[in-house]
């Protein structure tokens, strides 16, 4: 189906709710909608099988207005259809709950409810997810009239010792520090024996508010903000970010620069893939397919300095185009590091494909069904290995994949193998790719002029990080910094099927279970870096590289 | 003057510290094999030692709520019981200090006085991830135990005695036990690595779960003496398996680079394999360990039935 032809059929499905409806973009619907109509009218959507809900925008208009809104994304292939709500800003505002229809809501309600202030009535757990325990209650972060002063922390009352048995539950609680988690996150399994029997989860420690801080910087400033949104996927929010206010400031980026970004893309796949793999096999208990991942990842990441003078934050993608250029004395590198690294992931293909102790851990274990990948709203490879077909390079090209096309690899089984599987081909493809785009870059410049202000307007903009969709919300009002910023990452849409799959398993694969969606916390909390002001001391990417070898030489 | 040597021969050589350091070489082959398999460069030669006396040195952390005559004697019994059982043991290559007839059922049931030790330890605690690990490290101690006393009953039968000093000089002066006996010599080897909960048998204190399982909650001087006591086990198991397997004692220089050769097994099976789940190992245990060493021992019985 066309893009128009699905907004076609969206606009039918809601026609009997619709208040007003337009088409601010040509791959867009927006239908306004009553509150009470809220929970039909999503049915209407769901039940259909339209696609699936990519996010909840909740925003503040202005206290002169007096009004909230909420925005409901849906997104099927390049068509989106949102649903406006408006609500009243007095008075405890409430808005029906749709997660009994849509599960994966429930995690975007609950951001709503402690953000915004808006009760969500019937969301199965109102509970805070991302706002601290010590956050006064009746203080909304995302309000206009929000001021810091107002959310000195209160004391909260904590039980201790906390007990092992809750009830007659008996819970492991894993996190906010613990082996298995590189990133903090808080769970809690209920366990009967060795059978988990209830999960519930807690996020937020390192929430730093980038949302609300994009409000109060330029749009050239909120690039270098929202690349550090995520230590492995900067690449991704950096270009999703680029791409949304480019088309809200109708600027034409070269064909050189989209073939650029979409290389680095590639490269970051690459990255985020392998250290997903060293770490699943940690996980696992498999140390040695963790340090043979993780060696050959630094091929990735040397790559990536070369051309783009960092290994983290590359910081490749400006307003209009990207800051570096590929030139020809890379190619050979290029060509050569892929060599390498193809190589090695076969091998890797194989190993995870055929090694006997390896299988026991990962074949048939949280198997998840085709319906069950749809109902919980997964994206990325977590949806591909059970065959759900959603991939936003495939479903709606943006950037140089016209030119420069991926196909989209999918497995069958759901289970944690597919997701090895899926993702170690989804590098050979990338690899692929790669090569195409380095032999035949388009010619001409790598970014035009960006204007300081961008007229007003609102915009979607999505693009596949290596863990499926990332979905930005970006509004302007005509000035030179947004007005409401909306960053969805791709691990909360994972993260409601991983805590159903979880139940009915034992607890030695959790860890591969939480692992196999590849979470990436920092992504969803919008992380905190640590800046250390007396911290003179600087030292060179190769003296550093020089003292480490020695350090170890020396052992 | 026989107390006195008596004395010196179990403080110093080749009990005692002589052990203790010996249990530190094993461990360090062990560490640095491993990182080797696995592209890594590995600790050097002194780090078991250092990391005991960093233990030693630091502060001993009891949490509220348990027994305290538990937390602080259980490493202690844990790291005699290993002790005594390296005085009937052949380590270091040397003959056993001391003997006596079923002396290896004696060193089995002190080795396992460990493992007993930690699921205590674990379970006095009152942390979740111990529970679970102590829980998990006494499960295994029923998966292994038996197959693996099946396994070192083989050589004493051929042998004809339960002292394992008979025995090592039984396999010194005959075949090696590892080509009449081949299913034995896997199933002790593998059970060996259940005893020491190594890789892939380390699922009773698999961090990525439960942190450190039954000693989470120990630090400083306890979870020295648990490591020690560990060492020990491995040293005293590798030289039972390398005396009745690998023919004896032979002389201390050929003893121990049998026993570095099983360690070195050990370490490329720890290297290739990935953890497997407790139920997994129970299963594997029972299954298939089980069977084929009392398929061993049923041969055995019947073939000295058949040639006497």
């Amino acid at each position: 189906m066309t893009t128009e032809t699905l907004l076609q059929h969206a606009s039918e499905l809601l026609a009997p709710f619709a208040k007003a409806s337009n088409n601010p973009e040509s791959n867009r619907l927006d239908v306004q909608i009553t509150p009470g109509d809220l929970p039909a009218a999503a049915a209407a959507l769901s039940n259909a099988s339209w696609g699936y809900l990519a996010a909840i925008t909740g925003m503040d208009l202005a206290p002169e207005i007096n009004e909230l809104e909420a925005l409901y994304h849906f997104c099927d292939k390049a068509a989106i259809t949102t649903l406006r709500v408006h609500l009243p800003r007095e008075d405890q505002p409430e808005i029906p709950s749709i997660s009994d229809k849509i599960p994966a809501a429930s995690f975007f309600e609950r951001e709503l409810s402690e953000m915004l202030g808006v009760t969500v009535v019937g969301t199965p757990d109102p509970s805070r997810l991302f706002l601290p325990d010590d956050w006064p209650t009746g203080v909304y972060p995302a309000r206009r009239d929000f001021k810091i002063e107002d959310a000195a922390p209160v004391p909260v009352v904590r039980k201790t010792p906390e007990p092992g048995r809750v009830g007659n539950r008996f819970v492991v609680p894993i996190g906010p520090q613990h082996p298995a988690l590189k990133e903090p996150g808080h769970f809690e399994f209920s366990v009967d024996g060795e059978v988990i029997t209830g999960a519930r989860m807690r996020l937020g420690y390192v929430h730093r508010g980038i949302e609300k801080a994009t409000e109060g910087r330029n749009w050239i400033q909120n690039l270098y903000l929202l690349e550090r949104v995520c230590g492995i996927c900067s690449h991704t929010h950096a270009s999703a970010y680029a791409q949304g206010v480019e088309k809200l400031a109708g600027v034409e980026v070269p064909p050189r620069a989209l073939a650029i970004r979409e290389f680095v893309a590639g490269l970051e796949r690459i990255h985020s893939h392998l250290l997903w793999l060293g770490v699943s096999a940690h996980e696992a208990g498999f140390d040695s397919l963790f340090m043979y991942s993780w060696r050959d990842r630094e091929t990735v990441m040397n790559l990536l300095e070369e051309l783009t003078g960092n290994r983290v934050n590359y910081s490749i993608c400006i307003l209009g185009g990207v800051k570096q250029d590929i030139v020809a004395e890379h190619t050979e590198t290029i060509h050569k590091s892929l060599d390498y690294l193809e190589e090695r992931i076969r091998y890797y293909l194989d190993v995870v494909t055929t090694d006997v102790t390896f299988l026991q851990r990962t074949r048939n274990i949280g198997t998840m069904s085709l319906e069950e990948a749809t109902l919980y709203g997964t994206l990325g490879p977590t949806a591909r290995a059970s065959g759900l077909e959603r991939d936003v390079r495939v479903d709606a090209p943006y950037g140089a994949y016209s030119q420069f096309p991926v196909t989209m690899v999918t497995a069958e089984r759901g289970d944690l193998e597919a997701r090895f599987v899926v993702r170690m081909n989804e590098l050979l493809v990338t690899c692929a790719t790669l090569r195409a785009i380095a032999d035949n870059l388009p010619a001409g410049d790598i970014a035009t002029r960006f204007p300081r202000k961008v007229p007003a307007g609102e915009t979607v903009s999505r693009v596949e990080a290596p863990r499926g969709e990332a979905f930005y919300y970006i509004k302007s009002g005509g000035g030179d910094s947004p007005v409401r910023l909306k960053i969805r990452t791709p691990s909360l849409c994972n993260w409601t099927s991983v805590l159903n799959k979880v139940v009915g398993h034992q607890l030695a694969d959790v860890p591969m279970l939480i692992a196999g969606m590849d979470p990436c916390f920092s992504c969803n909390d919008r992380m905190v870096t640590v800046h250390r002001k007396d911290d003179s001391s600087t030292i060179t990417w190769a003296e550093l590289r020089k003292y480490g070898i020695e350090k170890y030489k020396r052992g | 003057m026989t107390t006195l040597i008596a004395l010196l021969s179990i403080m110093f050589f080749p009990a005692g510290i002589a052990l203790i350091l010996s249990g530190m070489l094993y461990e360090w082959a062990d560490r640095k094999l491993v990182a080797r398999f696995q592209n890594r460069i590995g600790p050097r030669w002194f780090q078991p030692l250092a990391d005991t006396i960093k233990l030693l040195s630091k502060e001993e952390i009891k949490p509220s709520g348990l027994n305290g005559i538990l937390f602080y004697g259980l490493p202690i019994v844990a790291l005699t019981g290993a002790l005594t059982a390296a005085l009937y043991a052949p380590v270091l290559g040397f003959a056993p200090i001391h003997s006596f007839p079923g002396d290896l059922i004696v060193t089995l049931y002190m080795l396992s006085l460990l493992t007993i030790c930690m699921g205590l330890a674990g379970w006095n605690t009152s942390s979740r991830f111990s529970t679970i690990g102590a829980t998990r490290s006494l499960t295994q101690l029923f998966a292994y135990e038996a197959p693996f006393l099946l396994a070192l009953l083989g050589p004493a039968m051929v042998a004809n005695s339960w002292m394992i000093k008979d025995i090592s000089a039984y396999a010194d002066a005959h075949w090696w036990i590892i080509l009449t006996q081949p299913v034995g010599f896997v199933v002790a080897l593998i059970g060996l690595m259940g005893k020491l909960e190594l890789p892939p048998f380390d699922a009773p204190e698999a961090e990525t779960e439960i942190v450190a399982g039954a000693l989470t909650e120990y630090s400083g001087r306890g979870l020295a003496l648990f490591h020690i006591g560990k060492s020990i086990e491995l040293v005293v198991a590798v030289s039972l398996v390398a005396a009745f397997y690998l023919g004896g004692i032979g002389n201390p220089v050929v003893f121990l680079i049998k026993t570095l050769g099983i360690v070195l097994l050990m370490a490329l099976l720890q290297a290739m394999l990935t953890r497997l789940r407790i139920d997994q190992t129970v299963g594997m245990w029972w299954r298939f360990g089980a069977l084929l060493a009392l398929l061993q021992v049923l041969v055995l019985v019947l073939l000295k039935g058949w040639l006497v």
